[in-house]
């Protein structure tokens, strides 16, 4: 009677659980390591080429063409010994280049674009918006949708209703009419500056895109956890609502949200793309991806590397933020499998 | 400090529930979940709540400590918990209440914790916000606590999630949990009805070790008569949201008078019972309690019941001092002998 703890519980607990994936490594599952693996390199090398795009020597170097050797990335003037050069691995004859004298005939990694920059270093200093852009918008598209997602599917009744159909509205436009507007709307609001549109609305538009699906996600989240037994549990030790909300609702919450927040700012640079394409992204000499395919896009026939080379590294930099996307949500899978 | 830790000690009228209701509006009419309960609890006595699923036992619980929604709910009647009104009571002042005076344990340990949580903090933030416990207090607490309530490795548990746990553990954390402030009573909502046979001991051992060392009150709702026989000083059989007996443990089965009581008891195998013995149930399911039968609400599955049982509501009778029960016919009464002797004889036809 006062000795309660028999072995049988004691066993139960301390052997560990076997999960069904360290058991069973199929080829299947290999492979999948190697794409992530895959995925993590390239990420983790973009990023630093990104943030480092400044002082690296290679990336750096098509400033050093420049005799002013100003800020490469303000200086537009045509260099026209320079310009559409094909990239250096690029062996094929090239019949339509004009012929300039003393130019090299094949540039760089990814070749020159029109103004003779070279692309590869332009597409490390796009990097830098084109992820700020995507990691700004998904932040604050996490933080506002995730705050309404929340205290929708907690508070219920009429919060719920009200955040909701908001949220359905903004649904009911089509997301990049939607953002064509809002940057449209927002960016040319200053008049000093009609011409040079920054980073600002860019993001507000992106993170307007994002909170619906957000607040969605994390409502419908919410409304299951809370129906859970640890939320009354919590509630008769006394526990207060918002301590309820951040405390217990939210740790549950999070692995949803991070996971579709990664595949989600994967769509940001994507949409960002998008809008550049369509002349809406960040003006001129500030590269980001999008503004660099959408200003090869007269030129495919001749120089096809100035829209092809971007979007290759915005294909892959999508695929791995996706790939990523898929090996988080597996893992938390598992864990929430055995819970 | 002392004085207040002798006067806990003391026995005496705890809990008085007065006439209690709960009813729930749904869009098909108003649900009476708990409907006009009256009982008292006295300090450290354990009562224990009978009855099928869905007759108003745990909505009782829960009415009690304040836990339901608002919404949607109308209730009535009072809640004296030391003399203070609890239905009454602004949300801020029950708040304090929970957990430091009264705690609930769970029906189902899977999902009464929090799985992303580690266990030592699901223990120890309670008492850093109702205790004011430094973190290392808090911990030091938590550890006693989990050493109490039977758990190897208490060190170990502490940093590992609720799945890494089995269901007796799990349990065993829950009960930590609610005893984290030191409650005076405890609400055990069918707190073995999810673990193994073999656990369910083993935790209805420790809820009453608990109960001794700290002098709680235990209110233990259960379905299950065998869990309340050896864990509980007096009985109340709930049925259809209204009590329909309330007598001691072991004068409720020895001479239990509803015939509701006597049905759960028949509905136990006994090992006595020959190989093959069709288990006994009660016919019917429990009424719907949005228009229950008028009369007695058993009536329509009492194979006692006349034309009075629908018709008149039986009011509860004390049969012996403290021994109360609501019926018409109850065990023992003229027509119950009649009917059970029909019955037998026509047992008996039927097997030869």
């Amino acid at each position: 009677m006062s000795e309660t703890s028999t072995p049988t519980t004691v066993d139960d607990a301390t052997t560990p659980i076997v999960s069904p994936s360290t058991v069973k490594k199929s080829k299947y599952r290999k492979r999948g390591q190697v794409a992530k693996w895959l995925s993590i390199v390239w990420l983790v090398l973009l990023v630093f080429t990104a943030v480092g795009a400044s002082w690296l020597p290679y990336v750096k170097h098509s400033c050093d063409q420049f005799e002013s050797k100003a800020d490469c990335r303000t200086h537009i003037d045509p260099n026209p010994l320079l310009s559409e050069r094909p990239p250096a691995w690029a062996t094929f004859s090239e019949t339509s280049r004009p012929i300039v004298r003393d130019a090299p005939a094949r540039v760089g990694l990814m070749g020159t674009d029109t103004n003779g920059f070279d692309i590869f270093s332009r597409a490390m200093f796009g990097a830098r918006n084109s992820l700020l852009i995507g990691a700004m918008s998904i932040v604050f598209g996490i933080l506002i949708g995730g705050t309404l997602g929340l205290i929708a599917g907690y508070v219920g009744r009429k919060t719920d209703r009200v955040i909701d159909t908001i949220m359905n509205i903004f649904l009911s436009f089509p997301a990049l009419l939607l953002a064509i507007f809002i940057v449209g709307f927002f960016g040319s609001s200053g008049a000093d500056e009609a011409k040079s549109r920054s980073i600002g609305p860019i993001i507000l538009a992106l993170v307007i895109l994002s909170i619906p699906p957000i607040a969605r996600l994390v409502r419908a989240n919410t409304m299951v956890f809370a129906q859970r037994e640890f939320v009354l549990a919590a509630r008769s030790l006394g526990a207060k609502n918002g301590r309820i909300i951040v405390r217990e609702i939210l740790p549950n919450v999070m692995p949803a949200m991070v996971t579709f927040a990664i595949t989600g700012m994967a769509i940001l640079i994507v949409a960002e793309g998008a809008l550049a394409y369509l002349g809406l992204s960040v003006s001129a000499p500030t590269p980001t991806w999008g503004s660099m395919i959408f200003s090869g896009q007269r030129k495919l026939e001749t120089a096809w590397w100035i829209s092809i080379m971007p979007a290759i590294v915005l294909f892959l930099t999508v695929l791995a933020i996706n790939l990523l996307g898929d090996v988080l949500s597996e893992k938390f899978r598992i864990k929430e499998a055995i819970g | 400090m002392k004085l207040q830790a002798e006067s806990r000690r003391e026995s005496g009228v705890l809990l008085e529930v007065d006439d209690l209701h709960t009813y729930f509006s749904t869009p098909i009419g108003l649900v009476k979940s708990v409907d006009h309960v009256s009982f008292t609890l006295d300090r450290g006595r354990r009562l224990g709540i009978v009855g099928e699923s869905g007759c108003g036992k745990t909505v009782l619980s829960r009415s009690i400590m304040g836990l339901l929604p608002r919404r949607n709910v109308v209730r009535g009647g009072s809640v004296l918990y030391e003399g203070r009104e609890l239905t009454t009571m602004p949300l801020k002042e029950r708040r304090k209440i929970w957990g430091a005076e009264m705690a609930m344990i769970f029906q189902d340990p899977m999902t009464s914790l929090n799985p992303v949580i580690r266990i030592g903090k699901q223990l120890i933030e309670p008492l850093q916000i109702h205790l004011g416990h430094d973190r290392q207090t808090a911990s030091d607490t938590a550890l006693q606590l989990l050493t109490d309530v039977g758990i190897p490795e208490p060190e170990k548990r502490m940093r590992q999630y609720a799945h890494e746990l089995s269901g007796g553990m799990r349990q065993r954390v829950m009960i930590a949990m609610a005893l984290t402030c030191g409650p005076s009573v405890l609400f055990a909502d069918e707190p073995t009805t999810a673990l193994d046979v073999t656990v369910q001991a083993q935790i209805l051992d420790l809820i009453e070790r608990q109960r001794r060392d700290r002098n709680m009150s235990v209110v233990l709702v259960t379905h299950d008569l065998g869990v309340v026989a050896g864990h509980t000083d007096e009985i109340i059989v709930m049925y259809a949201g209204q009590i329909v007996e309330r007598a001691l443990t072991p004068v409720l089965f020895s001479s239990m008078k509803m015939p509701y009581t006597e049905a759960l008891f028949r509905s136990i195998p006994k090992l006595s019972d020959p190989s093959h013995t069709r288990l006994v149930t009660i016919g019917g399911r429990p009424p719907n309690l949005i228009a229950p039968p008028e009369g007695c609400r058993f009536s329509p599955r009492c194979p006692y019941a006349t034309d009075v049982c629908t018709t008149t509501p039986p009011e509860l009778v004390e049969a012996t001092p403290g021994h109360w029960y609501a019926c018409h016919h109850p065990v023992g009464s003229e027509r119950w002998q009649e009917v059970n002797v029909r019955m037998n004889t026509g047992h008996s036809v039927e097997a030869s």
